[in-house]
């Protein structure tokens, strides 16, 4: 019993040897490594979306009853100039927001004088229309990283929405939002171009 | 009979004692800094059983393992024109059995060594593919020509759709074996596309190959970065109509909202024990860095400047964050204690500094700057010495990441339009373009090696 298993061993053994030198080890070292483990990222069933959580913003949950088109210049009613007192909601009067759009130089969010007589004249406008909201969208050119011009265009639409509050404009009428470098204008061939994205866009909210 | 299987397992271990003394030679000394590019020759793999001519299987194997190894940096490829006719084909006398049949492990004595070494190759790789009921076998071999013997020898088996991944694993043993380093050929890049129309995040591998979309938002995704261990993508995305965070699982998918204040959620970036992330945030009303657990508990704010504190990188032993301010006028990049404290200045040349990312290594810190008349990719010692611009005339170059061995940055530069995703390594001598989409690929962030 002894002997046949000393036989068995030597055989082992030297098989073992022969495959060691024939192949430099590439014997221990053929390892079925298993490919077929899935690669750590593959394309995902994407699960179909749900709704976006709705987002509690600072506007009050009462819609405010909202004249998209507006009506040309129903203006004050033609008859009775004379009643003063309360005129049931008048529809909001039209104001020309891309025209009021205001320009940064670069790198810089302070306002130019020509930025605050257009912030004057949307602030006029917002207290003769007390329902209306504003969004200040503030954007950048694509100089630099997004990450910094996220807070550039921030610091953009909080330069113009701390200046209509200064004009008696109640904040909770003004929100803002950055897109950075995100939503230009025009695209950033030149610095003309660039400069007209520097800047802050006015978007009417409920 | 007990005894014997003692003895066969000697033997066994005293066989993996040899392998691992083999595998200890350095064939390059990567950390000298004057290592010679180690000459190899990759012969085109063989592909005997492929299904049909068009899928070249052979031809793609080696056109991956030439490319990565030439991308590591560590190898002089031999030009496979040298090779000639007779190198190539098996000498007279060699059965041409089909790779899985024939004992692994036996062609050595059919190299021809000494023709090898004459066209100054040092080591060289040979392989075959065959592809049988539907399952794909990759053997493939390296030799040391002057030592007339075999590297290693590996056999992989999987799917044909495993190909890329089974070239890349052996030329990570390629790597490991004469360098004694692991490689990076099995890392993902992942970046933002907007090949789609909306920015979205999509993960690829290290060399540009196998895109594969991971956010349907149809809205802005940006800043996408890998945890430390690979498993989740944390970034930006204004799907909700706001800037807000998010973390992607994925390994199932699954996504959650980790931070969503009123205002800026921005630029994350992971600790490097991947507990928690440093971000931006706006919700107090400037832009200042805060530190969130990975749950979007425990909100613990770091900086309080009236300026503008964004995009902050944690040191690899998460004991400094490094970050960009303007708070002296311009953005230039600060670092910190983790905790906030002990801010100090980092660069002080370029007047447009932004996008810190630290080496793994931790002895650099990559930026991208607006000096040497354009927009490049800088790096700079930690304690501000050391200053080098790695990019020149490659249009503008933004938001660099490095590679996990510290070697390789990638980063994305509008040079052809686009902007596209460039791998450039960390003397800046190699530039590759990775990536070719319409509409443009930005912010890319380099993974960590995954854990098999």
């Amino acid at each position: 019993m002894l002997k046949k298993s000393s036989v068995w061993l030597v055989v082992l053994i030297s098989i073992m040897s022969i495959a060691f030198i024939a192949t430099g080890c590439a014997k221990k070292q053929v390892v079925k490594e298993e490919a077929t483990a899935k690669p750590v990222v593959e394309a995902k069933k994407e699960e179909p979306k749900p709704a976006p959580a709705p987002r509690v913003e600072a506007a009050p949950p009462a819609p405010a009853p909202r004249v998209e088109a507006a009506p040309p210049a129903p203006a004050p009613p033609a008859p009775a100039p004379r009643v003063e007192a309360a005129p049931p909601a008048p529809a909001p009067e039209p104001v020309d927001l891309v025209s009021l759009r205001i320009q940064f130089a670069f790198d810089d969010y302070s306002l130019s004088t020509k930025a605050k007589e257009n912030l004057e004249k949307l602030a006029a406008w917002m207290s003769k229309n007390p329902k209306e909201k504003m969004q200040i969208e503030g954007h950048t050119c694509d100089i630099g990283t997004n990450e910094y011009n996220l807070a550039l265009g921030e610091r953009r639409a909080n330069s113009a929405k701390k200046y209509l509050e200064a004009l008696g404009v109640g904040s909770a009428k003004i929100s803002t939002i950055s897109y950075g470098e995100e939503r230009p204008l025009v695209p950033n061939k030149e610095e003309a171009e660039r400069s007209k994205n520097r800047r802050d866009d006015f978007v009417k909210t409920r | 009979m007990k005894k014997s299987w003692l003895i066969f397992l000697v033997a066994l271990l005293l066989v993996g004692v040899s392998t691992e003394f083999l595998r200890a030679k350095v064939y390059i000394d990567i950390r000298s800094p004057s290592f010679r590019k180690f000459p190899i020759a990759i012969t085109p793999f063989k592909s005997p059983l492929t299904p049909n001519e068009d899928m070249k299987l052979g031809e793609r194997v080696t056109d991956i393992l030439s490319n990565d190894l030439s991308i590591s940096g560590f190898f002089a490829l031999i030009d496979p024109k040298s090779f000639g006719e007779s190198l190539i084909k098996p000498p007279p006398g060699v059965s041409p059995l089909p790779a899985g049949q024939r004992p692994a492990g036996t062609l050595p004595d059919s190299v021809e060594f000494r023709r090898w070494a004459n066209i100054g190759a040092e080591a060289l790789v040979m392989g075959e593919i065959t592809y049988k009921d539907r399952s794909l076998t990759m053997e493939a071999r390296l030799y040391d020509v002057v030592q007339k013997e075999l590297i290693i020898g590996k056999r992989y088996i999987g799917e044909i759709t495993d190909l890329s991944r089974m070239a890349h694993r052996f030329a990570d043993e390629i790597v490991f074996a004469l360098t004694g380093e692991q490689g990076l050929f099995q890392t993902k890049i992942v970046f933002v596309s907007k090949a789609t129309g909306n920015k979205e995040i999509y993960v690829m591998d290290f060399d540009g190959r196998n895109v594969n979309q991971i956010t349907r938002h149809q809205s802005i995704c940006l800043s996408p970065r890998f945890s430390p261990d690979g498993a989740k993508v944390v970034f930006t995305s204004y799907k909700s109509g706001n800037p807000d965070i998010y973390i992607k699982n994925l390994g199932n998918g699954e996504e959650r909202p980790i931070s969503q204040y009123p205002g800026l959620n921005i630029s994350p970036a992971w600790s490097p024990d991947g507990q928690r992330l440093a971000l931006t945030l706006s919700k107090d009303g400037n832009p200042e860095i805060y530190i969130v657990n990975q749950d979007g508990s425990n909100l613990l704010r770091l900086t309080d400047n009236p300026a503008i504190d964004v995009s902050p990188a944690w040191s690899p032993d998460g004991k400094k964050i490094a970050f960009v301010s303007n708070r002296q006028g311009n953005p230039q990049i600060y670092i910190m204690d983790a905790d906030g404290k002990n801010v100090q200045r980092l660069t002080f040349e370029g007047n447009y500094n932004t996008h810190p990312a630290w080496s793994p290594r931790g002895d650099r810190i990559a930026f991208d700057s607006s000096i040497a008349g354009g927009h490049n990719i800088c790096t700079i010692h930690p304690d501000g010495s050391d200053f080098r611009i790695l990019t020149a005339n490659l249009g503008r170059c933004e938001m660099p990441s490095w590679s996990p061995d510290g070697r390789n940055l990638v980063f994305s530069s509008n040079r052809d339009g686009g902007p596209h995703i460039f791998l450039i390594d960390a003397e800046g001598t190699r530039i590759k373009k990775l990536t070719f989409h319409r509409g443009g690929d930005t912010y890319p962030n380099w993974s960590p090696r995954f854990k098999e």
